[in-house]
Formats: C-alpha cells, sequence, structure tokens
C-alpha cells in the first residue's frame, strides 16, 4: 500500500486477486462446517450434538482430538472428547481446525518444510501467548498453524507463477516474501488474508494472516498480529524456513514494543520452545507416516 | 542432555527428565538408568520421547556446532542492524553451544531442580 503501483501492474494485481478469488482448486469446506455454523447460531445446540454432528466424520474427528492434544495447544489434560475438546476449545477454534485439516491436507504431501514451518510457527505462538497471558491463546497458536496459508493458495492457483517465485529464491538469495512482491505485486500474507476472510474466518485469524509481516496494519487484533509476527521470526531464527527461503524477516518495531519482551524472557522462551517442538515432531512424524502407510510404526499406538 | 525418540532409546541411557504419562503422572523419575523392561514398558504406554543425559545420538546429517552456528548467522544475515534480533541471534546460538556440552560423569546426578 505504502508506493503506487503503475497502471499495468495495477490490473495485474487485480486479475491475480480476480484468480485467486475464485479459488477453484483449493479444498473446498466441508459442508460440516456450514452446519456446524448453523448449529452454534441455534441457542438450543448443545455441544453434545455438535460432537455428534462431527463425529460422523470419523476421519475428521480422529485428526481433530489430535491436533486439540497436541503441543500447540499444550493443554495439561489429555482432551478424550469432541464434547471436551468443543468446551475447552471454543467454536471457532474447533471450526479453523477442521479446515486446517483440510488445507495441511495439500500442504503435508506437497510441502513439508512449509508444513513443519506452520507448525513450528504455532507452538512458538502458543508459548508467546502464555507468556504474555492473552486471554484466547488458543486461537493465536491457530493463527501460527495457518499463517501461511496464501502460500498454499498462490501455489494451487497459480502454479507456474509459483514455480519462477521458487526459481528467484534460489537464484536471487532473497525471501518468498520479497519474490512475491516482485513477480506479483502482492503476497501470500494479503492473500491468506483474502481467503481467511472469504470463508468467514473470525477477525482474531484473519488479522494476524494479513498482517503477519506488517502488524502494524492490523486494526482490531495488532497483539495477536504482533504475536504471530515474531513466532516467525523466531521458528525461522531456528531453523525452521521455507526451502531455499531460510531468512530470518525483519521485526517492526512497532510490534516489538506491543510486545514489550525483555531481553531475558527470551531464554525461558526459547526453552520452552524447545521443549515442545520435539512433540511436534513426533506429531508432524506420525500424520507423515499415517499417510504414506508403509512403515508404520509402533503398533501400540493407535 | 538430548530428547530422543523411544525407538532411539537403548539400555544404559539416564533418564534427564522425569518421564510423565498422557495425563500427566510421573511415570519414571529423572536419573533412572534404562533397562530393556522400561523401555517396553514406556512404549507401551504411548510415550513417544524421553530426554536423557550427555548427547548420545548423532543425529543422521547432524552438522558440526561450528557449521550450525554459522548457519544461524546466515539466517540472520539481513536483519543485522535490528538490535533484538541480534540478541535473539546470540541467544540461539549460545543454546545451541549448551546443548552439545557433555555433562562431566562425575557431576551431581540428583534430584536438582
Ligand atoms: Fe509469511
Ligand atoms: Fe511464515
Amino acid at each position: 500500500m505504502s508506493q503506487p503501483l503503475s497502471p499495468e501492474r495495477e490490473q495485474r494485481r487485480a486479475a491475480i486477486r480476480e484468480a485467486l478469488r475464485e479459488v477453484k482448486n483449493l479444498p473446498t469446506l466441508p459442508g460440516i462446517i456450514s452446519k456446524l455454523t448453523k448449529m452454534v447460531d441455534d441457542p438450543d445446540i448443545t455441544t453434545d450434538q455438535m460432537g455428534k454432528l462431527i463425529s460422523k466424520d470419523h476421519i475428521l474427528a480422529a485428526k481433530l482430538l489430535k491436533l486439540a492434544n497436541s503441543a500447540f495447544y499444550g493443554f495439561p489434560q489429555r482432551i478424550s472428547s469432541l464434547s471436551s475438546a468443543i468446551i475447552l476449545l471454543g467454536f471457532n477454534v474447533i471450526k479453523i481446525l477442521i479446515i486446517s485439516a483440510s488445507i495441511f491436507e495439500l500442504m503435508e504431501d506437497q510441502d513439508v518444510e512449509l508444513w513443519e514451518h506452520s507448525l513450528g510457527c504455532a507452538v512458538v505462538c502458543s508459548v508467546l501467548a502464555k507468556h504474555l497471558e492473552i486471554s484466547d491463546p488458543e486461537e493465536v497458536s491457530t493463527a501460527g498453524l495457518i499463517h501461511d496459508l496464501g502460500k498454499v493458495a498462490i501455489k494451487m492457483e497459480l502454479p507456474k507463477e509459483s514455480e519462477t517465485i521458487t526459481a528467484l529464491v534460489g537464484s536471487r538469495g532473497i525471501s518468498r516474501f520479497t519474490a512475491e512482491h516482485e513477480l506479483l505485486g502482492l503476497d501470500h500474507a494479503e492473500v491468506g488474508g483474502w481467503l481467511a476472510k472469504s470463508w468467514n474466518l473470525p477477525v482474531k485469524l484473519v488479522e494476524p494472516i494479513a498482517w503477519h509481516h506488517n502488524p502494524a496494519g492490523a486494526s482490531s487484533e495488532p497483539m495477536a498480529a504482533a504475536i504471530v509476527h515474531f513466532a516467525d521470526i523466531i521458528i525461522r531464527g531456528l531453523g525452521y524456513g521455507h526451502g531455499r527461503d531460510i531468512w530470518v524477516p525483519t521485526l517492526q518495531s512497532k510490534a516489538w514494543e506491543l510486545l514489550r519482551l525483555r531481553p531475558t524472557d527470551l531464554d525461558k522462551i526459547l526453552e520452552n520452545v524447545e521443549e515442545k517442538l520435539w512433540d511436534v515432531k513426533g506429531f508432524s512424524l506420525e500424520i507423515k507416516m499415517e499417510a504414506g502407510g508403509v512403515g508404520s510404526t509402533s503398533p501400540g499406538r493407535g | 542432555m538430548q530428547q530422543i525418540s523411544i525407538a532411539q532409546a537403548t539400555e544404559g541411557m539416564i533418564l534427564a527428565k522425569d518421564v510423565m504419562t498422557t495425563d500427566n503422572r510421573v511415570l519414571c523419575g529423572k536419573a533412572t538408568a534404562l533397562s530393556a523392561s522400561i523401555i517396553e514398558r514406556f512404549k507401551r504406554m504411548d510415550i513417544t520421547h524421553v530426554t536423557v543425559e550427555d548427547y548420545p545420538v548423532a543425529e543422521k546429517g547432524a552438522k558440526s556446532l561450528k557449521d550450525e552456528l554459522l548457519a544461524v548467522e546466515e539466517r540472520f544475515g539481513s536483519v543485522r542492524h535490528i538490535k533484538p534480533l541480534m540478541h535473539l541471534k546470540k541467544r540461539i546460538q549460545k543454546r545451541l553451544a549448551a546443548a552439545r556440552q557433555t555433562t562431566p560423569p562425575s557431576s551431581d546426578r540428583g534430584e536438582a531442580t
């Protein structure tokens, strides 16, 4: 938004926007989402009934519980039923988990690095959210989990451009973000923001996705945006980049001031992150093995 | 201290942290030496990872500490002018170096902290 684009670029941008808006190739939201949305507006519906609806889809239910018990939410107790997951996580988080489950199906086999970067970012978000004692840590973790959603959308909708971007990153040693701007005149944060909005996700998720590279732009959820912004930095600092885009992005000073972290807090945060990252590695591996089928390990796990 | 997957655990390794059950009870206290039956039991109990003393498992394709530190340096290459990030970089490098340090065998393996 800062520098005016030439008319051609502006046109191109509009065309891309149009193409992405249709999101033909992205997974359509499972029909269950609209059913659940209707349910949540009905005051007579209980969490039990909602749980029953979700549990009709066995795979979905299993994925949900696995996510709910994973390190990025860090609940001290095991969540064993869907209804307690709904109570603990809240409907919006459940909704987003269903969405991320379908997005990640694509990411897992297409882009393992982006998937690990995303899981790692969710972990850092949950550690930061707890450290800062913000009121809705689960939503921030979820935002971290899908903050690079726009990258998936670009890859699915503009596969050729996406390849050129990957080539640019490799040959010039620049970040994907910069390459996207050069080639498309927009970036994955913006795209992810449109998509999240078009899916009617809550603003607590839309804003951190849309503004994770420029958190000053977040008008109603500046804290969530700042957390995802800094989590992205930390996880990249720890080596979870995206292919040859290994770079730690710049830190926006406004976001840094908002977080009010002291240098001494960093050690504690890093320690917590490292511990939880191990769980995530296990989680990621498990999912990969389940997807691959071959060589599934430890028969005791179910 | 190193966190390893249960598949990498072998007899004689010493637990550096308590092993907890999924519902947060202590299954096996730190400083315990692993035996075949303990490892079997962990597997049955759905334990996926344990933290053990020293750095017994060389990771596949693991870099030397020097290379790791250089890689951190490189990742932070375009943000050298941002002070808090330079601090973050230093802390990450410090932790990497500390993780590689093996605990001397004479050190106190009691229930510190
Ligand atoms: Fe990003
Ligand atoms: Fe990212």
